[in-house]
């Protein structure tokens, strides 16, 4: 990659500052997008309740997650009794129709096989309408967004059923907010076209204050319709850089031949194209709904606007792969370069893929995987970066290297409203570069004078000085 | 049967029946007519039962050593345990070292699956040069998560060669995440290896103050400690070594001086308190600057302890000076509160300390309990010696403590601390239980489903907890305050704190906000037109 520097967390053993969490972390946020559905974490219970803490504090909501308990007496003997506790408690209380079953790092080291004790639940306790979905997430074996893939491929390939062509599409999701399904789901609804998103947490993970309080809150994808996914005609996935073993779609294409269209995350004008184009072309239909038209050109006109402000923004974009290569489009769309590329995953696709935008940038991208904040803010500052683009712990940048940052992805726990981010479809990407060329603005207003002083002012007062001394 | 009795059974019918018989015990009917009410604690959660407990590792690293900010706090394991403890309880420290303060550095093995094969030993030891390089730290700590003793990890002796090596304090704590029942098996993990390893540690002999104290369990949250530090320092105390909020490796290494131990968080550090006692022979007392006639009454008897007449002059004078400061101040916020009902569950102590201040502004708990408390947090230390070990306490080791050969002075006469006991709390805590109104609820790891039913079963006009519970009771309409991290708010300790309290509470009960639950069209003729007046109730209450 001509660009380029790339380095890797080989270089040193020390993870300072993560821009990552673990794999079961990642796991629990599709079961949330899920009808009817709970999930466990098999393993200690502070794994549960470490990861219910921080997702409850992005979405603002209740987020529940069982755990199996383990303790010394499980690991040494094993944690299948405690499983088979906790999923009837789980089945009393909650009555889901589905259970996760997400392991841990204590689980997969002791060698529980997880697959195993399910199907050994489902023999002996025979629950009817009951659901179970295995998911080996240990916390070593990747990042959050690896357990999140990891966690709908298992909720596809447990559930789906050979089922004759119904003429529908699959859509699967990765890790956005609330906001930005409820966005493409509008886009489906203005196209004639009958759809599985899996998995939508649009109503799950961002519930309407509403009378009588339900455990498990209302929406998310059905059961049924996860189970018919191998009769659409073809499968949508925002997964460019998901691995082949970890792709849903994949797994539908290989095992049901439902043809998968890999898309990036419907967000910038060139990828909402393609979805559209996508859509309009598996519709059948001639003609863009007016209303997207409208949007599109509304976008356009919004970028013709920020252009001159976007130009002189210098982006460190960091969080999940696949968020980072679709902000990094669609900022360079505007004329807005990266100067930093970042991400805590360690994703083969990601550098491939930038390499595009990396090649046209008119300055020098560092591009760092599986890295942590340390190495990105020394990035930074070796590339002159001057806006953020990410999740909330990129709030160091700001706070050590004086670098805005535009709040987005995953998590948001300095904010309030992590769960309202909007950003994709033409009228998302619109809001969103609102937002980050008046980022650019606020900052260039505040520094104005201190700029202009250094600029002026003190380049004098130095020469006056310097004039001083040689005399 | 009383309200509470009925209630009570309607919600444990739902449950299995052993699981309902295991929940009993966990649960009382305060009843002051009986002279001992028994209360089942510390023992195993009920897998999938959705508890609001975590792990030996949280507090370990995340509660104990975490605050410590002149130290590196390394976690030993995958990435995930040490971001969520990474700054999670907002402990906040001021440094008096530049470069020297750590917190908001999250630092980790990192272990990928090669690690797990192979060990991890290598990666730590070359972990632990980097960061003496590069952050030199006071001191470095290391803790294990789960992994690591599973895949047998030796991180005693890793930490043993690292100390010789760099010629550095570095400590190894075996917290894995499944020790213990709780978090609370962290916290004693955490005290002995602070105990053992680095208090006394440091070179000073005699107490650098005339009324030289520590105070121990309190964690600086939202400044907490520095409201104490504050009042404490105004009257003339000499404050030597705080565990652990804002506290430091320099200033815990010299803990042993002491001429008294306040003891503010008895569950998470009396190991620590007991310990210094017998090694050093220092008393503690148990002290809550929760509230505001609590934290008079603790400054009455650290007062007592010392008993010199101008320090209980001092007292008073700061005594008075800060009351009519704060009772102005308070007036319109008890104005809003009174009458008011609270659920008050919290992790180890602040579920009993709350109490107080809640009801100085008029809010009556009506249930409370902990998340992770012991028997004796409850119904007093008076219990401990008809506590058996089971196997779960038994996995933590008890250090043998002998009184230190040079360092151990008398701080006050045998006599005089029996005499002394009988008036403060000298290395006594009362319990929870006592100071529980008649027919108020106490439950003991109050989990997801029961918080919903005890709240819809006695509607609580305000909910305090934690925030991975704090949003069933908003969508439920009911307002919370959360009283682990404060909704970001704080300090709450002290005289100005209950103002900061009283204000936060307040301003839950007074916004206008839950007042627009009901849509104006509910149960009105849509044909009408008229725009009726808003209900005034949350929407809980009208079902």
């Amino acid at each position: 990659m001509p660009a380029s520097e790339s380095q890797t967390a080989t270089y040193r053993s020390i993870n300072s500052n993560p821009c990552s969490m673990c794999m079961p972390m990642g796991g629990i946020l599709p079961f949330k997008g899920i009808e009817d559905a709970m999930v466990i974490i098999h393993g200690s219970q502070g794994c549960s309740t470490y990861m219910r803490r921080h997702i409850a504090e992005h979405f603002n909501e209740p987020i529940d997650v069982g755990s199996s308990s383990l303790n010394e007496k499980g690991t040494i003997y094993g944690g299948a009794q405690n499983l088979f506790h906790a999923l009837d408690n789980i089945r009393k209380v909650y009555q889901p129709r589905l259970i996760g079953i997400l392991t841990s790092c204590l689980a997969e080291t002791i060698g529980d096989d997880v697959e195993g004790i399910a199907r050994d639940y489902l023999k002996q306790r025979r629950p009817e309408g009951v659901s179970l979905v295995a998911v080996p997430t240990p916390g070593y074996g990747g990042a959050h967004s690896e357990g999140y893939w990891m966690a709908v491929k298992s909720m596809v390939s447990h559930l789906a059923l050979p089922t004759k062509n119904h003429g529908g599409v699959n859509i699967i999701a990765p890790n956005l907010s609330p906001a930005d399904i409820r966005e493409i789901k509008r886009i489906l609804s203005l196209v004639d076209l009958r759809y599985t998103l899996l998995p939508d947490i649009s109503d799950t993970l961002d519930r309407p204050i509403a009378r009588t309080y339900t455990k498990i809150p209302p929406g998310g994808t059905s059961i049924e319709a996860i189970r018919r996914m191998p009769g659409a005609t073809a499968t949508i996935q925002f997964g460019l850089t998901v691995e082949e073993k970890l792709s849903p779609g994949c797994y539908l294409q290989s095992e049901f031949g439902v043809p998968l269209y890999n898309l990036p995350i419907p967000m910038g004008i060139e990828a909402t194209d393609m979805f559209v184009s996508l859509l309009m072309e598996l519709s059948g239909s001639s003609s863009v709904p007016q209303t997207l038209a409208m949007e599109r050109g509304r976008l356009l006109d919004c970028m013709v606007d920020a252009h001159k402000y976007s130009a002189q923004g210098s982006a460190a974009v960091f969080g999940e792969p696949e968020l980072v290569l679709a902000v990094t489009r669609t900022c360079a769309e505007n004329g807005l370069y990266p100067a930093v590329l970042a991400t805590g995953s360690k994703s083969n696709e990601l550098e491939q893929l930038l390499s595009p935008i990396i090649a046209e940038c008119p300055q020098k991208v560092h591009f760092l995987e599986e890295t942590d904040f340390v190495r990105i803010r020394k990035a930074c500052r070796e590339s002159g970066a001057n806006i953020a683009i990410g999740h909330s712990d990129g709030k160091y940048l700001t706070e050590k290297e004086g670098l805005p940052l535009v709040r987005l992805g995953f998590p948001i726990h300095d904010r309030v409203g992590g769960q309202r981010l909007l950003s994709t479809g033409y009228a998302g990407t619109t809001i969103f570069l609102d937002r980050v060329v008046n980022t650019i603005l606020e900052k260039r207003h505040n520094d104005y004078r201190a700029a202009m002083y250094r600029k002026f002012y003190r380049k004098i007062r130095e020469e006056t000085a310097l004039h001083g001394e040689v005399r | 049967m009383n309200v509470s009795e009925k209630v009570l059974e309607d919600i444990l019918n739902k449950y299995p029946t052993k699981v309902k018989r295991n929940r009993k015990k966990h649960i009382l009917i305060r009843d002051p007519d009986q002279d001992r009410q028994e209360i089942e604690a510390n023992t195993r959660s009920i897998p999938g039962v959705v508890t609001n407990r975590g792990c030996a590792f949280a507090g370990c690293k995340g509660v104990v050593l975490g605050p410590l900010k002149d130290i590196v706090n390394i976690v030993h394991g995958p990435v995930g345990c040490g971001y969520y403890s990474w700054l999670t309880r907002r402990n906040k420290a001021r440094t008096d070292q530049p470069n020297k303060n750590f917190l908001a550095y999250c630092v980790s093995t990192d272990m990928q699956e090669s690690d797990i094969v192979f060990g991890g030993e290598k990666k730590l030891a070359r972990l632990i040069d980097e960061v003496v390089e590069i952050l030199k730290p006071n001191a470095i700590t290391i803790s294990a998560t789960c992994p690591v003793g599973l895949i047998g990890d030796d991180i005693q002796a890793v930490a043993r060669a690292a100390r010789t090596k760099h010629d550095l304090n570095i400590t190894a704590y075996s917290c894995e995440g499944y020790k213990g029942v709780s978090q609370s098996a962290g916290h004693h993990i955490a005290n002995n290896g602070l105990m053992e390893k680095i208090v006394g540690e440091g070179e000073m002999e005699e107490p650098p103050g005339k009324y030289t104290i520590n105070i121990l369990g309190e964690y600086n949250i939202g400044g907490d400690g520095w409201e104490l530090e504050r009042v404490l320092t105004d009257i003339g105390y000499h404050i030597q070594a705080v565990m652990t909020g804002n506290g430091s490796y320099e200033k815990l290494k010299n803990a042993h001086v002491a001429q008294l131990n306040l003891v503010q968080c008895h569950r998470s550090i009396n190991y620590i308190a007991d310990m210094l006692q017998v090694k050093y022979g220092t008393p503690w007392l148990k002290v809550n600057f929760i509230g505001i006639r609590s934290t008079v009454e603790s400054l009455r008897n650290i007062a007592k302890y010392f008993g010199d007449e101008s320090l209980t002059a001092r007292t008073e004078k700061v005594i008075e000076r800060e009351l009519a400061e704060i009772e102005p101040q308070l007036e319109p916020y008890r104005k809003i509160c009174s009458g008011k009902t609270a659920f008050c569950f919290v992790g180890g102590s602040r579920g009993h300390h709350y109490q107080g201040l809640y009801e100085e502004l008029g809010v009556t708990t009506v249930l409370a309990g902990y998340e992770f408390a012991h028997r004796d947090d409850y119904e007093g230390r008076r219990v401990l010696p008809h506590l058996k070990p089971d196997a779960d306490s038994k996995n933590i080791p008890e250090l043998h403590i002998t009184p230190d050969e040079n360092r151990y002075r008398l701080k006050i006469s045998p006599q005089r601390l029996q005499a002394l006991k009988q008036e403060i709390p000298l290395n006594y805590y009362k319990g929870m239980i006592e100071d529980m109104n008649e027919g108020t609820i106490i439950v003991d790891d109050l989990n997801h489903y029961e918080t919903e039913e005890f709240i819809k079963a006695l509607k609580p006009d305000i909910f305090s907890s934690s925030i991975k519970d704090k949003y069933i009771t908003q969508k439920m309409g009911i307002p919370s305050k959360q009283l682990h991290n404060y909704d970001y708010s704080g300090p709450y300790a002290g005289f100005r704190g209950a103002v900061n309290f009283a204000r936060d509470v307040a301003m839950c009960f007074a916004t206008p906000t839950l007042n627009y639950i009901t849509p104006p069209w509910k149960g009105k003729p849509l044909l009408e037109g008229a725009v009726g007046p808003r209900s005034s109730d949350p929407g809980i209450k009208e079902e």
